[in-house]
């Protein structure tokens, strides 16, 4: 048998059939590292789910599951996708967990910089769009070397130079944009419509009207979560929301919405119907 | 023999199977459209603000058309993340020339440098189409399109995008006025209802324009659903004047040579159609007009030039060329 | 120096006939032109103030300092060359980045000034090179409390109590010893008793200062400290300087940062008043 890792997981060739016992003539030795291929990132393997952020009055929100799921599995259910960078960012992320912890260090290691060098090359510190601005030209750079980081980013804040939220979206292909709500992957499928509905509400379609205040937002994001755990089968009961306002950045605990699966008994296949 | 050759080309055998094929694609398409007609001396770049991805609206709003110099704007459509870098790459080439030279790229060389920088992409190309739109150093306006590896020709209109195929025929085409005034007269409601007046408007300024013979469809030809709604509001003649022929004696088609007035119409109604039409065009639009130095200004900006609902500033100058360029903006429909 | 030159100091790749090593001798004599930086260890937090002379009234209010940030609990004052303070404080940030990188965790003050030191050293051993015509103080709070350590051009290093580098550092040790000498080896609760003796013993030695004795010893540490650079400055030179102070301790989450503006104004002020006070004695 090949117990290299490139082997792992792979059907026995045919060889290996007539004499698993002898590797010359079975399962050829893998090549040396330097003659294999480059190894990147093809898919993603442990994965979070969607991630949702909006616009309020004075501020911005993002919100998150706990959950990183193995495939299907729902393998760690503690994990936090929420994270905050200096005092006035936040980053929601959904795709490879892998991917976004090692996202985590590099951004606080350079923020880590950035804080030690103010104090004699006093420059503003980084603001949101500063830190949207190089995830961009990352996500951007790594896939255009065929070698993706394989997320899905918001990115939250407030800008105390501008006095005014931000709110953008960044993904593995380098795409970006921004809107006064947004969601990633089935979330902007499910929950970018009632967003958007509770948004404009009050906004109005050109979004000169008044903001949502700070309650309607949780609430908002509190109905789209439950929606979202109802409907994403990735998705957990158990979540996380991120606040941003001139004040600095909130994550709240983790937090549950009251669910109803009541109907699934008459559900055929599902309940204790014999027929 | 078929047992062998029906092997699976093993990954088990690293120098059989060769390089692992990567999954990962790094494209997209976010949709939308851009549309540029050169005038004698101006020249108009628009696009509309949606990006999406399949059937979801990323945003409603994210520009695609790009003031690079004072006689040259760039409209990009295709893979958003590709359309963002290569303009900034752009941006930054003109800089580097200007440091240099002490003056703004010209737009030929502009066009030149943008087929160079597409071309040595050529084996990981910018999934961009580019649509460049300006004034030539003689004063003349001035549209060139590009394809997404470079190869690029100097046109009198373009379209690309989405809804290319829907508005590119319309601005091939010519039809009569008389056929014109019979579409007008039965405007389906529900078309018209979004701009009634700029319709009325136009038609006054179509048939009142002397600088171009009255021109007759000679054929009997199908007119798609689309170049029938969209020729029932913008009653103007076309740009490149396909399958027309002049009437006996009178002066020969010339593309690329409409009043201003006409090129907005056209270009707004090819975009509220397009937005009819197409599931990845709407939300908002946005036209770059860019004037030759010394040009009036009061067929834009003179008082009722500007349909209701719709938005100008002028953008300051970034040299001293004296050409100048407007942003004209206007909402779109958002279904 | 008595024998100077005589072929010996043209490279720190050759020894005199007696062992010594010229260039780091003379990479000494740059760090005492330079102006005082002192460095004093708290029971609950560690500080770092410099003098910093202004050759020049058209320079920026603030700008050019000598205390730069290490990493979010570290810190380092420099007395010498400042570019070469400079370039010694990007490779201790490097250093102390890379031990994240490798161990996520913080590194501590020692290990960063043993790397540090280990830097400075390299530059003693080619001919190529000049040693680091600086001397630097590193101070910082880890897991074992709040450390200095004072790393010579040589590469030599050594903890300290308190350390003071640079012109006058004489006189800046002998106030941080009295500030210190009653103080040795005491906890916390005691610490605050001590340090409020101490103080006042200083006070009463320079003038009748009235320093609260209710705030942090960490505060009141920056007093004392602003007295000394006041105190060890060659007043006779009528040189402006400018007064740079930093802190590690619970007031700033145990994080490197300026004292603040208005604490700093406040002890200057009295440190000047005292100042001029003893003056008046004399």
């Amino acid at each position: 048998m090949n117990h290299h890792p490139a082997a792992w997981g792979r059907p026995l060739p045919a060889s290996a059939s007539f004499d698993m016992y002898n590797p010359q003539f079975s399962a050829p030795k893998a090549a040396p590292a330097h003659q294999m291929p480059v190894a990147h990132t093809q898919q993603p393997l442990v994965t979070g789910t969607s991630v949702l952020g909006i616009k309020f009055d004075g501020g911005v929100m993002l919100a998150a599951d706990n959950l990183a799921s193995y495939g299907s599995l729902a393998r760690f259910k503690d994990i936090e996708r929420l994270h905050p960078l200096g005092p006035h960012t936040v980053i929601a992320a959904a795709g490879d967990m892998s991917d976004f912890q090692w996202l985590k260090k590099e951004l606080n290691a350079i923020l880590r910089e950035e804080q030690a060098l103010s104090l004699t090359d006093s420059h503003p510190s980084l603001s949101p769009s500063n830190i949207y601005d190089f995830l961009a030209n990352l996500f951007y750079a790594r896939r255009s070397k065929m070698n993706p980081v394989w997320n899905a980013v918001l990115v939250g804040g407030w800008d105390r130079v501008k006095a005014e939220t931000f709110l953008g979206y960044v993904d593995l292909l380098g795409t970006t944009y921004s809107a006064p709500t947004l969601a990633t992957g089935f979330g902007a499928h499910i929950a970018q419509p009632l967003l958007r509905e509770a948004f404009e509400a009050k906004a109005g379609t050109d979004g000169k009207g008044p903001l949502m205040t700070q309650q309607e937002a949780t609430a908002v994001l509190d109905d789209c979560m439950k929606v979202l755990f109802y409907r994403d089968a990735r998705s957990m009961n158990k979540y996380q929301i991120a606040t941003v306002t001139k004040d600095g950045v909130v994550i709240s605990d983790s937090k549950s919405s009251e669910t109803q699966w009541g109907f699934a008994e008459d559900l055929r296949g599902y309940g204790a119907q014999t027929q | 023999m078929a047992l062998y050759a029906e092997h699976p080309a093993s990954a088990h055998d690293a120098h059989a199977a060769g390089p692992t094929q990567h999954a990962f694609n790094p494209y997209s398409d976010n949709g939308g459209t851009i549309l540029a007609i050169a005038g004698k001396d101006f020249s108009v770049i628009a696009g509309d603000t949606r990006q999406s991805e399949g059937y979801s609206i990323q945003t409603r709003y994210a520009r695609k058309v790009w003031q690079l110099t004072d006689n040259a704007v760039l409209a990009t459509n295709g893979f958003a993340a590709d359309g963002k870098n290569f303009v900034k790459r752009v941006k930054q080439r003109l800089e580097w020339y200007q440091h240099a030279h002490h003056k703004q790229m010209p737009l030929r060389a502009i066009a030149r440098m943008i087929q160079t920088m597409l071309y040595g992409r050529r084996f990981f190309p910018y999934y961009v189409y580019n649509i460049l739109g300006g004034i030539e150093e003689d004063g003349s306006g001035a549209v060139y399109s590009f394809d997404p590896v470079g190869s690029y020709e100097r046109e009198a209109c373009r379209a690309a995008g989405a809804a290319q195929s829907l508005v590119q025929p319309f601005l091939d085409n010519q039809v009569s006025v008389g056929i014109l005034l019979h579409f007008s007269s039965h405007r389906h409601p529900s078309i018209c209802s979004f701009v009634p007046s700029a319709s009325l408007r136009k038609h006054t300024i179509v048939t009142n324009d002397r600088q171009f013979p009255p021109r007759h469809d000679n054929s009997t030809r199908y007119l798609g659903v689309f170049a029938m709604e969209a020729l029932s509001l913008a009653l103007t003649p076309q740009i490149y004047f396909k399958n027309q022929v002049p009437e006996p004696g009178a002066a020969p088609f010339i593309p690329g040579n409409l009043p201003l007035s006409t090129v907005l119409g056209l270009v707004v109604d090819s975009f509220t159609s397009a937005t009819e039409r197409h599931i990845e065009v709407g939300d908002g639009l946005e036209v770059f007009v860019v004037m030759n130095k010394g040009r009036t200004t009061d067929d834009l900006l003179g008082e009722g030039q500007l349909a209701e609902g719709m938005e100008i500033e002028e953008l300051g100058a970034l040299g001293d060329g004296g050409e100048r360029t407007f942003l004209v903006k206007r909402a779109l429909k958002r279904d | 120096m008595s024998s100077i030159g005589t072929g010996y100091d043209l490279s720190v790749s050759t020894y005199s006939p007696d062992g010594r090593l010229f260039q780091v001798e003379y990479a000494n004599k740059a760090v005492e032109a330079a102006g005082v930086a002192v460095g004093l260890r708290c029971t609950d937090g560690i500080i770092l103030g410099v003098e910093r002379l202004l050759h020049s009234k058209l320079l920026v209010k603030g700008a050019n300092r000598r205390i730069q940030s290490v990493d979010e609990h570290i810190g380092m004052a420099t007395a010498g060359l400042l570019a070469d303070g400079k370039h010694l404080g990007s490779r201790a940030r490097d250093e102390a980045a890379n031990f994240r990188e490798t161990y996520n965790a913080p590194v501590t003050v020692q290990v960063l000034s043993d790397r540090i030191s280990g830097y400075v050293q390299a530059y003693t051993c080619y001919g190529s090179v000049r040693p680091f015509g600086i001397s630097t103080l590193v101070a910082g709070a880890d897991k074992t409390g709040p450390r200095l350590f004072c790393i010579e051009p040589s590469g030599v290093f050594y903890g300290y109590r308190a350390c003071a580098v640079g012109k006058g550092r004489a006189l800046a040790r002998t106030e941080l010893e009295k500030v210190l000498a009653k103080e040795g080896g005491v906890s916390v609760r005691e610490g605050v008793m001590e340090v409020a003796r101490m103080l006042s013993g200083l006070a009463s030695y320079l003038a009748p200062l009235a320093i609260s004795l209710s705030r942090s010893t960490a505060v009141e540490s920056v007093k004392n400290d602003v007295l000394a650079i006041h105190l060890v400055h060659d007043d006779n030179q009528d040189k402006a300087f400018e007064l740079e102070m930093t802190w590690v301790c619970e007031e700033s989450g145990m994080k490197h940062a300026a004292v603040p503006a208005d604490l700093l104004a406040e002890a200057e002020e009295k440190a000047k008043a005292a100042l001029e006070e003893g003056m008046e004695e004399d």
